[in-house]
């Protein structure tokens, strides 16, 4: 069989980046700095993926939401993070616990949901963000805390922080949440070794700044685009990406975009944006808006994914990333050059298209006083959940999500903190549709979907490909499943006993593969509200890490 | 929410209020609801359900809404109000929450809206100074709290400064020197016993809340560290304001 294999890895086109592949380790939220969330690692693959069977289990004893978070593993030990932020670390082979560390619980004002999507790992230290804005340091080995450093108050700013944070280089950098409030987003970096600030980038430029001007009056000040999920490094570039959040008041414009301003390009910025950051001084390199003036909710808070692409038979250094409406944007990451764009979904009616430039036609905006039917949702074609991209197909591996939503904008002024989406938004599902989500594997160059495998709810859970040829992902119902990453085909499937809602990893002990996924599905936003559409389903919550392999002595 | 379940629920509201039955007379019981509860992806539009729960026409009780409102869902991200807002707003959307459940709850604040003790005009602008978003790290706020904002890296203040000048060069005794290794740092101590050593380092803003060895790290009385080096964002008019607000909110 490993003979075997190693004759495909031979004949398959050369892996045009060694570095966005995970080995042994899973040490980023993304499986690399590169977010592929690809694993090198075959020992399990389409052949033998039948005989996968559970290892071990891990359960938090969390269960305020929820188990989001993507587990790290650094040299045989997995570290976790809970909603309220409990951090474990794990022997990887076996699940005995080798530490944990229970952050004090906020006090009862601190505003926001209960959550976290994950940790970093990174010059012998974890680091996460936590619901008070703190990013927390805690020494590797001990689990004891070593510092921990204040981005904002919670109470004033509407914010937290729950997504992973980035290391790069020395730098552990994070955003937050909070743009569906009057807020200014913004992204933080601290020196790994003191916790001292780096750099802090505001998505919105302050007053004398270019892009200021993209801004109607003080507007600025509490226009959203908050950067809440996690970034990618390119360490050869030295550049971090990540995107940014959706520009406040969600669903009403007028208080924010100039008068007469033209629509197509620029507006609003850095919103709803792809950015290029120099990493050690947080100067803007460049940027790519992707939704100018977005009246949607269409965040481009979402990953990053960086690899190297033949595109019109010239080897490109390229970026693949999606905004929540499903518009998916392949840029050149050296100058941000847009050199592909496609939407996923089905079924679009936000828009009537995209031109090759990246110019979006036929807005669909929401009307003041009466419901638009917007599609896709606020919920996203994705959630925050990432996709996955496979080197040997060349394949992202997308979930999608089939909702609509009907839009009612009110035009409520600017409370620091507070609620400024300005619009009710109840979602419904997509008319004349007997499934409601698909996985699909879209190819970035040429902007084309490979296969569709159709699913009758939503997905929530993030990807995960390997060099099996296998991709993962679990559904509300508590099916984790491997699809064969070539033609969708189902292949395998394990009912783990609560919905999924978080991330997946691959790694390997002692020359044993194993594929750890987080179960539990999420009682609130979105996971909860998606849950309302199928009132027939009960869709269980927990947080429980389960973690597979090939049985001993079957390899 | 599944939609027909939510039109169902529109439908019942439309044909109660049709139906004339008195549920308007709570305007700031609405209006807290429409700012605090109804927003983003909670409860939506009159209780009618966003991303949590649909709250109208569930058979709620007035003690089971004011339990939850008041001390919240432990556990979820239903927050406990109580320390979120004052009795007069809190009273008023227990009462507007009754209402979608068909309870009427009488003038529940006898109609006065929640009011806080007047600051001057020169004084609220001090207020909004202190903790303003805009001068990111440079802001009082990194390292103060009062009135509820900001973050107590500081001890609480107890005493106004009596001038700019005071405030730029006001004595900062707790600070300290900290040695750890071949490095020192200005630093307010938290803790420096056998058991732990915990202090904030002022190096840079914002403070850094660091746990060391006990024991690994010196600390000697007297600093470098000035006040003066974190005021810089504020001019002396806007320091003049904040002594302002300082001297109307800081009880004698």
């Amino acid at each position: 069989m490993r003979f075997c294999l190693f004759i495909l890895l031979a004949i398959s086109p050369a892996l045009a980046q060694e570095a966005g592949a995970t080995r042994a380790d899973w040490l980023h939220n993304g499986g690399t700095q590169f977010s592929w969330r690809y694993s090198a690692l075959a020992q399990i693959n389409t052949s033998n993926v039948k005989s996968l069977a559970p290892a071990w289990m891990f359960q938090t004893g969390d269960y305020a939401e929820n188990l989001q978070t993507t587990p790290i593993v650094d040299t045989g030990v997995m570290y976790l993070i809970t909603a309220r932020a409990r951090v474990f670390a794990l022997d990887a082979a076996t699940g005995r616990e080798v530490w944990n560390y229970r952050y004090p619980e906020p006090p009862p004002d601190i505003p926001g949901f209960v959550g976290n999507r994950g940790l970093a790992v990174g010059d012998g230290k974890v680091f996460f963000g936590t619901k008070d804005n703190y990013v927390v340091a805690l020494d590797q080995k001990t689990g004891h805390l070593l510092w921990k450093v204040n981005t904002d108050d919670a109470r004033q700013c509407g914010c937290n922080i729950t997504g992973a944070p980035l290391v790069a280089g020395d730098k552990v950098i994070v955003g937050g949440t909070g743009g569906d409030g009057a807020h200014r987003g913004y992204i933080t970096a601290f020196s790994t070794r003191t916790g001292r600030l780096a750099w802090r980038w505001y998505v919105i430029p302050g007053p004398g700044e270019k892009g200021n001007e993209t801004w109607k009056g003080d507007s600025w000040r509490f226009g959203g685009g908050a950067p809440w999920l996690t970034g990618s490094y390119d360490p050869a570039l030295k550049l971090v990406y990540w995107g940014t959040g959706n520009a406040a008041a969600d669903f009403f414009d007028g208080g924010r975009v100039p008068a007469g301003a033209d629509k197509n390009k620029d507006i609003n910025l850095y919103t709803a944006s792809v950015v290029a950051l120099d990493a050690s001084t947080g100067k803007l390199r460049w940027y790519h808006q992707e939704v100018p003036d977005d009246l949607w909710d269409f965040d481009s808070a979402y990953e990053v994914l960086l690899m190297d692409r033949a595109i019109k038979g010239r080897m490109r250094q390229v970026l693949v990333h999606m905004n929540k409406s499903g518009l998916t944007s392949v840029l050149d990451r050296t100058t941000g050059e847009l050199l592909q764009v496609f939407a996923v979904p089905e079924v679009n009616t936000w828009m009537k298209g995209v031109t090759e430039d990246g110019r979006i036609i036929g807005r669909n905006e929401p009307q003041m006083g009466k419901a638009t039917t917007v599609c896709p949702s606020a919920a996203g074609a994705k959630s925050w959940n990432s996709m996955a991209y496979s080197p040997r197909t060349g394949f992202l591996y997308i979930p999608v999500n089939e909702l609509c939503a009907d839009v009612t904008p009110n035009d409520h002024p600017a409370d620091e903190g507070k609620n400024y989406m300005n619009g009710s938004f109840p979602m419904k599902l997509a008319a004349g549709r007997t499934t409601f989500s698909h996985v699909d594997a879209w190819d970035p160059v040429t902007g084309k979907r490979a296969w569709s495998m159709p699913y009758k709810y939503v997905l929530l859970a993030s990807m995960l490909a390997t060099a099996g040829d296998l991709v993962f992902t679990g559904n509300p119902e508590g099916e984790f499943f491997a699809l064969d990453a070539k033609n969708g085909k189902k292949l395998w499937t394990f009912q783990t006993g609560a919905g999924n809602r978080g991330g997946s990893a691959a790694y390997s002990v002692n020359g044993r593969q194993f594929i750890a996924t987080t179960t539990g599905w999420q009682a609130t936003v979105v996971g909860g509200g998606l849950a309302g559409l199928f009132p027939d389903q009960d869709w269980r919550l927990g947080s429980t890490l389960v973690v597979f392999a090939l049985p001993e002595g079957s390899r | 929410m599944m939609c027909a379940q939510m039109m169902r629920a529109q439908m019942i509201m439309a044909g109660l209020m049709a139906g004339g039955l008195v549920y308007g007379q709570n305007s700031q019981g609405e209006a807290v609801f429409a700012q605090t509860c109804a927003t983003g992806y909670c409860h939506g539009a009159k209780g009618t359900a966003s991303g949590a729960p649909r709250l109208a026409g569930r058979g709620f009780d007035v003690a089971y809404i004011s339990g939850v409102v008041t001390r919240g869902i432990p556990g979820t991200s239903m927050p406990a109000f109580s320390v979120r807002m004052p009795p007069p707003a809190l009273a008023a959307v227990i009462g507007y929450v009754a209402s979608l459940n068909g309870i009427s709850v009488p003038n529940p604040t006898g109609g006065q809206p929640a009011t806080t003790a007047a600051l001057s005009a020169e004084a609220s602008r001090g207020a909004q100074l202190f903790k303003e978003a805009a001068r990111s790290f440079g802001r009082c706020s990194t390292c103060h709290e009062l009135g509820g904002f900001g973050i107590p890296v500081a001890a609480p203040i107890v005493h106004a400064p009596d001038s700019v000048a005071a405030l730029k060069s006001l004595a900062t005794p707790a600070v300290k020197t900290a040695t750890a290794g071949a490095e020192a740092m200005p630093a307010l101590v938290l803790s420096d016993g056998k058991r732990s050593t915990v202090f904030y380092d002022l190096t840079s803003v914002p403070p850094v809340d660091r746990n060391a060895e006990p024991g690994s790290v010196k600390f000697a009385d007297g600093s470098a560290w000035r006040h003066l080096s974190v005021i810089g964002a504020y001019n002396d008019s806007e320091l003049a304001a904040i002594l302002a607000y300082l001297r109307e909110t800081i009880k004698p």
